[in-house]
């Protein structure tokens, strides 16, 4: 018994080792690295760290400059008006959406949740080319409502999934005596669901807001020079800039940066809805 | 019986009120997203091939004209190589680490190896495939400095046409693993499933038996789900290619809805475009029906 344990505890260990070695490996480089100056890149081997460290990289990605012209910064600005306004309304149209599903049963409901179902995972590329028709006729697609209609067509689905299924778990008993004291459907969504399901709108809103922060398909084909998301200018950058690999580092790390800190502070929410998406909440 | 039904039929009955509240917002979405998609299917019969648009009816032109394509053919192929390699490795090692956690002695190693294999579900794949194309870049790049620095000749990873798919799954599988691990885990949480290995640990089972004999077949609904978003996933992959590869060299990375874009928004063939677009649609929705059956099933049970 004694020597199985011991077994187990080497397998474990090695395991951990490569785990470690392959997960911190990548966050390592883009840390060290978007540290370094463009000599440093050049001339150094990529695994050292830097040294010295040069802080004015991540200037320089955020304002740009004569070199570097894909400046993050006003494209953070877009991602982040995109993203928090998609979070917002998708969270409270997929609260609506996802009450009624999770409390209705009838053979409607049933075709709708199928069709729901279908575009929890549809392909964007099934929808892009009338979308961006759409958005470029309407002019949207100069503002922003244009990625945010079209990342709202694409996500109150799934937030109404993922909302439905925190609602299935609330016991129905709760309303009922709502309703006793005379509250209408909406009254009790409002004051009496609605407060008890904060939770699951943090998770919900933390599973779509980096999802749309990260998507890439739609914001691609459809981003206006004045909407460009982060990850559009960061894939424009690595097709220019191909040498300041100091300052693509640098601008993977401001892009990442939000969504990670939303991970490492509310990692457990995050991982609610992701169980949620598996029909597992 | 009866009266209870129409009761229960009107209490479920909803005022015009809750109709516009909860119903009407989520049924808009719904009706714009599938008017796109039957806006798709439409185009896709057309010969729509400039900027500007012609919406006559031609039939299935150019779906004849793509499956006699000899890109067609090579993006068929690695699209399957991306669904049999995204998602076979990616769950087996899943299942691997899952049991792993589930048996580890020391208490903390749980949480810190969750943090550390999730964090990528946080990064996209434009951040990801940038840093991995760094790592596999053939002169300078981190994997070479190190295999050249161990004794042994250099990798062309991703700039070798005969392997450059395989190597850009693996920063698939590295993203998507720890997601994996998550959704195994939780299936492997059930009291029934605890009973039963505790059970078989009293009869004298071993662990490796314990695994493949009581957990594997008791969590397929969890792993009908995993396999079922892993697999779509990988048929949508499209950020890994167009950041790292670009489809190339030459096509050896194309992939359907790489094509699908170019054709697109690069070469103009709408129409071509929209009928990869529903090929692409049609692949999507053969995967996803066992999963909305079973989510049916869960959800109105």
């Amino acid at each position: 018994m004694k020597t199985k344990n011991l077994n187990l505890k080497i397998i474990v260990f090695i395991v951990l080792l490569l785990l470690s070695l392959a997960y911190l490996l990548p966050i390592y480089l883009m840390v060290a690295n978007s540290l370094k100056s463009i000599q440093q890149i050049t001339t150094g081997n990529y695994l050292f760290p830097p040294s010295p460290p040069v802080f004015s990289n991540y200037i320089e990605v955020l304002f740009g400059s004569n070199r570097f012209r894909s400046e993050m910064m006003p494209r953070l600005l877009n991602s982040v008006i995109i993203s928090f306004t998609v979070t917002a309304l998708c969270a409270f149209f997929g609260g609506l959406g996802g009450f009624y599903l999770a409390r209705t049963k009838t053979t409607f409901v049933r075709i709708l949740f199928v069709l729901v179902g279908i575009a929890l995972y549809l392909p964007y590329q099934a929808v892009i080319i009338p979308i961006v028709i759409i958005m470029a006729k309407t002019k949207l697609a100069l503002s922003y409502w244009g990625l945010i209609l079209a990342y709202l067509i694409l996500n109150v689905p799934l937030a109404s999934v993922l909302m439905g299924t925190f609602f299935l778990s609330i016991p129905r008993e709760l309303e009922e005596a709502a309703k006793v004291d005379g509250a209408s459907r909406v009254q009790t969504f409002f004051r009496i669901i609605t407060p008890i399901s904060l939770p699951a709108y943090a998770s919900v809103a933390i599973i779509i807001f980096t999802q749309v922060w990260n998507e890439f398909f739609m914001a691609l084909s459809l981003a206006s020079p004045k909407t460009q998301t982060v990850q559009v200018v960061m894939a424009e950058a690595k097709g220019t800039t191909l040498v300041l690999y100091n300052l693509q580092m640098a601008s993977a790390l401001i892009a990442v940066s939000v969504p990670l800190i939303f991970f490492l502070f509310l990692g457990r929410y995050f991982i609610r809805g992701i169980l949620a998406g598996a029909l597992k909440g | 019986m009866f009266f209870e039904r129409f009761q229960r039929s009107k209490r479920d009955r909803l005022s015009l009120t809750d109709i516009l509240v909860f119903v009407v917002p989520l049924l808009f979405f719904l009706i714009i997203l599938y008017s796109t998609l039957a806006w798709t299917v439409y185009v896709s019969f057309t010969d729509w091939k400039t900027i500007a648009p012609n919406y006559v009816f031609t039939g299935p032109k150019w779906y004849e004209s793509i499956f006699h394509q000899h890109r067609f053919w090579i993006d068929v192929q690695n699209n399957l190589k991306w669904l049999i390699l995204g998602v076979v490795p990616t769950v087996t090692l899943a299942i691997f680490l899952a049991y792993l956690l589930e048996l580890s002695p020391f208490p903390a190693v749980e949480s810190y190896t969750r943090t550390l294999i999730l964090y990528p579900v946080a990064m996209s794949f434009i951040v990801t495939g940038t840093i991995w194309s760094w790592m596999y870049e053939p002169t300078r790049g981190v994997f070479n400095t190190i295999l050249q620095g161990a004794g042994f000749e250099g990798l062309r990873f991703a700039t070798n046409p005969n392997t450059a798919t395989y190597w850009l799954i693996l920063i698939f599988i590295w993203q998507y693993l720890g997601f994996s691990v998550i959704i195994t885990q939780s299936s492997f949480r059930t009291a029934e499933l605890q009973e039963m290995i505790e059970a078989a640990t009293v009869d004298g089972a071993s662990k490796l038996r314990i695994l493949f004999s009581v957990i594997i077949p008791n969590i397929r609904s969890g792993l009908l789900i995993l396999i079922s978003l892993l697999l779509i996933s990988s048929l949508k992959v499209f950020d890994i290619i167009y950041i790292v590869t670009f489809g190339g060299p030459g096509l050896s990375t194309d992939v359907l809805a790489f094509n699908m874009w170019i054709s697109s928004f690069q070469q103009h063939l709408i129409s071509q475009g929209a009928a990869l677009g529903v090929i692409i649609f049609a692949l999507a929705f053969i995967i996803i029906i066992p999963y909305t059956i079973y989510a049916l099933r869960r959800w109105f049970e």
